[in-house]
């Protein structure tokens, strides 16, 4: 009698286990999921230190997740997780985990990843002509737009830098090549506010603040990856706006100011030239 | 709203710090005036935030402005325009240029945890300061907060702050007041603990 009551015990303690197991691997899946939606939702808003923390919560769910049972999506997820947060050594190891599970894109995806993170190694060791080349194949051929944006930040920062030290002539011819390489990558994706801030950026180092204030209100219009970045772009436009102000004759500047003060207003700046973020 | 009591709710939050980071009183500030400013905004999740604000030492936007765009960031803003009055009139643009990256991140982009990180240096007015010990002093803050950002028992009782600062209505005072009020509590407890030590 005691003995069958505690085989009976036994096998509901292992059915309560397998049940709990199961309940807390569908639970780790279900919270990456819910973290990286909620992570997007934030970066839709701009709120980029939510969306990090979000992406961090994704993160730590989807390796329990694909620690304890591993799967295509677990890992995809988790890969996801880690581009948005820069982490391309270990995203590139979960797509190839993924793509091993099932997931088709996962390898081309591991490959761009590991494409990006090894010009991310070249520019820190101070090899800016294979970072540049590599930066370059990416905004070309990757289909992963994460990579992409990052690859473009990066691609931008480190052209421009190498124009500050050039004469004049050639200064213009690459910039003139810099604004070629961003009309393309706007004419792939118009709406693509990111795009229109590395234009606007662009335009102002070849001294066309008028066409860089533009491009930054399109990009302010369209939306930006994060907090950080708006910000960027909303100094850039007090930039051109002081600059343009200064320089228009008194009848295109009140039209100008006229213009900007009712952007100003629709992104609830506390005057033309203090955007609401600013406390000094 | 009352004064005394938001003074007592921080007197805890120094406390909690002197607990579980004795030795990085630098870091007091910045937490409590960020708790505060978050308090604000009704945002309590703490723990996310200040893993987060790390981030915001790396590159995100496109770094490498024109020379025309240093000299505005310098010329038109007040303090930092009397701080760099020699280089400016002399358009000094290297001199500008070695300075931007530190004090574009505190003054131009204005985190609040990296602008309470540099509390006394901005107050002072001394930005020279700023941009010689950014990168060392930003990579302390990142290593000192490790420990505490390791022991489950700091989270929740930082949190509690939160909610309790929003209660009293910490969202009322200026941000001078905030700040007197932060400071006055690291000292107060800084006093007692020399007290207490001798």
């Amino acid at each position: 009698m005691g003995s069958s009551r505690a085989v009976r015990f036994r096998a509901l303690f292992a059915l309560a286990l397998a049940l709990l197991s199961a309940s807390g691997c569908a639970t780790h899946l279900r919270n990456a999921k819910a973290a990286y939606a909620e992570a997007q939702e934030f970066s839709r808003r701009y709120q980029t230190e939510q969306a990090l923390a979000a992406y961090k919560r994704s993160l730590v769910e989807s390796g329990l997740e694909a620690r304890k049972n591993p799967s295509a999506q677990a890992f995809m997820l988790k890969g996801m997780a880690e581009v948005n947060l820069g982490l391309w050594g270990d995203a590139e190891l979960s797509f190839v985990k993924a793509s091993g599970l099932g997931f088709e894109a996962g390898e081309a995806w591991a490959s761009d990843v590991s494409l990006l993170g090894l010009a991310i190694s070249f520019e820190e060791l101070g090899l800016g002509d294979p970072a540049l080349r590599a930066y370059e194949n990416l905004l070309g051929k990757s289909a992963f737009k994460p990579v992409r944006l990052a690859a473009a930040q990066r691609y931008f920062d480190l052209t421009l830098l190498r124009t500050l030290g050039l004469g004049d002539k050639e200064k213009s011819r690459a910039l003139a090549d810099l604004a070629k390489v961003v009309d393309r990558l706007e004419a792939g994706d118009f709406a693509c506010g990111f795009y229109h801030y590395f234009h606007s950026q662009v335009e102002s180092h070849r001294g066309d603040q008028r066409r860089s204030y533009e491009e930054a209100v399109t990009a302010r219009e369209l939306g930006l990856p994060s907090e950080k970045i708006l910000r960027d772009n909303d100094n850039q436009i007090v930039f051109c706006y002081d600059t343009l102000a200064g320089a228009l004759p008194a009848s295109e500047r009140d039209v100008f100011t006229a213009a900007h003060a009712s952007w100003t207003k629709k992104w609830g700046w506390k005057d033309a030239r203090t955007p609401g973020w600013k406390q000094e | 709203m009352s004064k005394k009591d938001i003074e007592s709710a921080l007197a805890r939050g120094v406390e909690i710090l002197n607990e579980f980071l004795p030795l990085q009183t630098t870091l007091y500030f910045p937490i409590l005036y960020s708790a505060c400013v978050w308090a604000v905004r009704r945002v309590f999740d703490y723990r996310e935030r200040l893993f987060s604000w790390q981030v915001w030492l790396d590159p995100e936007e496109v770094r490498t402005k024109p020379d025309e765009f240093v000299l505005h960031f310098f010329a038109t803003h007040e303090a930092l325009g009397r701080a760099y009055a020699a280089e400016l009139a002399g358009r000094d643009i290297g001199a500008l240029r070695a300075a931007f990256p530190a004090l574009y991140a505190v003054c131009g982009l204005e985190d609040a945890f990296l602008k309470a990180l540099f509390r006394k240096e901005l107050e002072s007015g001394d930005y020279r300061r700023i941009a010689a010990d950014f990168a060392l002093r930003a990579a302390k803050a990142r290593a000192d907060i490790r420990p505490a950002e390791a022991d489950a028992r700091f989270w929740p009782a930082l949190e509690s702050l939160g909610p309790e600062l929003a209660a009293l209505g910490v969202h009322l005072l200026k941000d001078a007041e905030v700040r007197k009020a932060v400071i006055n509590a690291i000292k107060k407890r800084a006093a007692k603990g020399g007290a207490e030590g001798g």
